[in-house]
C-alpha cells in the first residue's frame, strides 16, 4: 500500500470515528436540552439533580436503557422486529457523511476536507438515505403485531409519500442557483452571491416544514401520537432497542438542521471573515464554529416548535402536504427560474 | 475471486447444515465461522480488488432475487426486493454512474417500495395466502416466459463484446455526473425523454380514471 492511500484511509477512519462520537454525544445532550427547554417554556425546572445543572442526566438515562429488559412480544415477527431499529439507525447516521462542516483544513502538509465523502450528487444521497429510514418505522409497526403499532407504521409511510415531493421541489431551487448537486458547490455559490435565504424564502419554509414531517417531530409526529396510538410504531420496544429509535430521531434532527444550514444559510460561511485576512487554520476553525452554531440554532427551533404547536390531525397533515406545500414549492421553482433567467441572481 | 467462490461455498454449506439439522443452530456457526475466517486470512489481497466486490454484490443480488420469489412471507419478500434494488445501485456506483445510483435508491428503493410496503400492511397479507409457487392458471405461461427470458439472457451473455460502451472519449469526461447526464438527456436523447414523460402522464391519467370509476 503506498503512503498516500494509507494516509487517506487513516484520515477517513478518524473522520468517521469523530462523526460517531460527536453525533452520538450531541444526541445524548439534545435529550437533555429538549427536557430543559421544555421545562423552561412550561415554567418548570426540568431534570436538574444528576450532576451540575443536570448535565449527567443523559449518562444516567443511557445506563438505565442498557439495564432495562429487552422484551420481544411472543406474537411478533422476530427477525424483522430485531432488524427494524437497525434499519432506522443506519441511514440516520450515514446521511451526515456528505455534509461539509468547514473549509479544507491544512493538517501535516495536506488539505483535509472536513467532510467524509465529497459526492457529486450529495444532495440526492441525503434524500435517498432519508427515504430509506422510513422502512425502519414501517417495519417496526408491522412486525410488532399490535394494532397501534401498525397504525403508526402506516401513517409514517403515508406521511413520507406526501412530504418527500414538496421537499424535493423546494431543494430544486437551491440546486438551480448553484448549478450543481454537490453540497460544496452550494456553499461556495452562497459565499460569492449571498445566502440563499435572502431570495428563496418560500423554498426554505417548505423545506423546513417538510423536514419536520420527515423527522416525525411535533407538530407532525403522527406515527407516534401518544394521545391516540399509545406510542405508535415503537409501543412494543423497550430498553436499548427503544433507545435506538430515539437516537435515530435526534440524529435525523441533527442532519436536517445541518442540511437547512448548508442549503439556505451559507453552510460554514461567515460574512466578512475573508476581509479580516486571518491565519487560514484559525479562519477554518472559526467557520466550523459558525456552522455548529447555526446547526445548534435550528436544533433549538425544533425543540421550540415542539413545545409551542399542537399536533396536526391526520387529514390536516395530508391537506397541508398536497394542497399547500406542493403548490408553493412548484411556484417557488418557477420564481427561482425567472430570477436566474433575468440575470438578477 | 478465489475468496469469493470460497465464501459462497461456506455460505451454502452453512445453509445445508441448518436445513439438515434445524435443532442444532450452533453447529453451523462453528463449522462456517472458522472456515470463513481462514479464507479471509488466506486471500486477504482479494479484498482490495474490484473484481471481488463486483462478484460479492452480484452474489447478494442473485440470492436476494431468488428469495423475493421463494420466501413465503410477502413482507420479507418485499425487503429482499429492496436489498436487490440496493445491489443494483451498488453496480451503478461501480460503473461510475453515481447519479443513476442515487436516483435508483430514491425512486425505486425509496419511493416505489414504500408503496409496496404500504399496500402489504394495508391488506394485512399473511404468509402463504395464494402465494405458493407453481399453482393456478398462469403456471404454464409463466414457465414459458421464464425459459424464454433465460434464453435471451444467455444469448446476450454469449454475444457481448468486451469493449465497454463508455470507451467513447466524449463520455469519459465527467461521465455519470448530474451535469453530463442532464446534457445528454436534453440533447441526444431529448425525443426519448419527452416520449417517456408523455407515457407517464398517460399512465397517471389512466390510473385516476380507473380509481374514479370505482367510487361512483
Amino acid at each position: 500500500m503506498n503512503p498516500l492511500t494509507a494516509r487517506l484511509l487513516l484520515e477517513a477512519t478518524i473522520k468517521i470515528a469523530l462523526l460517531f462520537f460527536v453525533n452520538l454525544t450531541a444526541v445524548a445532550y439534545m435529550t437533555l436540552v429538549e427536557r430543559r427547554v421544555c421545562a423552561w417554556i412550561q415554567d418548570r425546572s426540568g431534570p436538574n439533580r444528576v450532576g451540575p445543572f443536570g448535565l449527567l442526566q443523559p449518562l444516567a438515562d443511557g445506563i438505565k436503557f442498557i439495564f432495562k429488559e429487552a422484551i420481544t412480544p411472543p406474537q411478533a415477527h422476530k427477525a424483522l422486529y430485531l432488524l427494524a431499529p437497525v434499519i432506522i439507525f443506519v441511514p440516520a447516521m450515514a446521511a451526515f457523511s456528505v455534509i461539509p462542516i468547514g473549509p479544507p483544513l491544512m493538517i501535516l502538509g495536506r488539505a483535509v476536507p472536513l467532510q467524509i465523502a465529497d459526492v457529486d450528487s450529495g444532495l440526492l444521497v441525503i434524500l435517498g438515505l432519508s427515504s430509506l429510514g422510513v422502512y425502519g418505522i414501517a417495519l417496526a409497526g408491522w412486525s410488532s403485531n399490535n394494532k397501534y403499532s401498525l397504525m403508526g407504521g402506516l401513517r409514517s409511510s403515508a406521511q413520507l409519500i406526501s412530504y418527500e415531493l414538496a421537499m424535493g421541489f423546494a431543494v430544486v431551487g437551491v440546486l438551480m442557483s448553484a448549478g450543481s448537486l454537490r453540497l460544496n458547490d452550494v456553499v461556495e455559490r452562497q459565499m460569492q452571491h449571498g445566502w440563499n435565504i435572502l431570495w428563496q424564502f418560500p423554498g426554505f419554509l417548505v423545506f423546513l416544514t417538510a423536514a419536520f414531517a420527515e423527522t416525525n417531530r411535533l407538530p407532525f409526529d403522527l406515527p407516534e401520537a401518544e394521545s391516540e396510538l399509545v406510542a405508535g410504531y415503537h409501543t412494543e420496544y423497550s430498553g436499548m432497542r427503544f433507545s435506538m429509535f430515539y437516537m435515530a430521531e435526534y440524529l435525523n434532527m441533527i442532519t436536517a438542521s445541518a442540511l437547512v444550514t448548508t442549503l439556505y444559510f451559507g453552510g460554514y460561511h461567515v460574512p466578512g471573515l475573508a476581509a479580516l485576512d486571518l491565519n487560514p487554520t484559525l479562519a477554518a476553525l472559526i467557520q466550523v464554529g459558525a456552522f455548529l452554531a447555526k446547526v445548534a440554532f435550528f436544533l433549538f427551533v425544533y425543540v421550540w416548535v415542539r413545545w409551542t404547536l399542537p399536533r396536526f390531525r391526520y387529514d390536516q397533515l395530508m391537506n397541508l402536504g398536497w394542497k399547500v406545500l406542493l403548490p408553493i414549492a412548484v411556484a417557488h421553482v418557477l420564481w427561482v427560474a425567472f430570477i436566474i433567467l433575468m440575470g438578477w441572481a | 475471486m478465489t475468496l469469493l467462490s470460497g465464501l459462497v461455498i461456506v455460505v451454502m454449506a452453512v445453509a445445508l447444515l441448518r436445513a439438515l439439522m434445524p435443532s442444532r443452530p450452533i453447529l453451523s456457526a462453528v463449522a462456517g465461522g472458522p472456515a470463513a475466517i481462514v479464507l479471509l486470512a488466506l486471500y486477504w489481497r482479494d479484498l482490495l480488488g474490484m473484481d471481488f466486490w463486483a462478484g460479492a454484490v452480484g452474489f447478494v443480488a442473485i440470492l436476494s432475487a431468488l428469495l423475493v420469489v421463494l420466501h413465503p412471507n410477502p413482507m420479507v419478500s418485499v425487503l429482499f426486493l429492496i436489498l436487490n434494488l440496493l445491489c443494483v445501485a451498488l453496480f451503478y456506483i461501480m460503473l461510475h454512474a453515481h447519479l443513476l445510483a442515487a436516483l435508483q435508491v430514491i425512486v425505486y428503493a425509496g419511493a416505489i417500495m414504500v408503496l409496496f410496503v404500504f399496500v402489504i400492511m394495508l391488506l394485512n397479507l399473511k404468509s402463504e395466502e395464494g402465494l405458493r409457487l407453481g399453482r393456478g392458471r398462469q403456471r404454464w405461461p409463466a414457465h414459458l416466459l421464464g425459459v424464454g427470458f433465460a434464453g435471451i439472457l444467455f444469448w446476450v451473455l454469449r454475444h457481448r463484446t468486451d469493449q465497454a460502451f463508455a470507451d467513447s472519449p466524449r463520455w469519459l469526461e465527467g461521465f455519470g455526473t448530474a451535469r453530463d447526464m442532464g446534457t445528454l438527456l436534453f440533447t441526444d436523447f431529448v425525443f426519448a425523454t419527452e416520449i417517456a414523460s408523455v407515457l407517464l402522464v398517460a399512465a397517471m391519467v389512466g390510473a385516476v380514471i380507473l380509481a374514479k370509476r370505482r367510487l361512483d
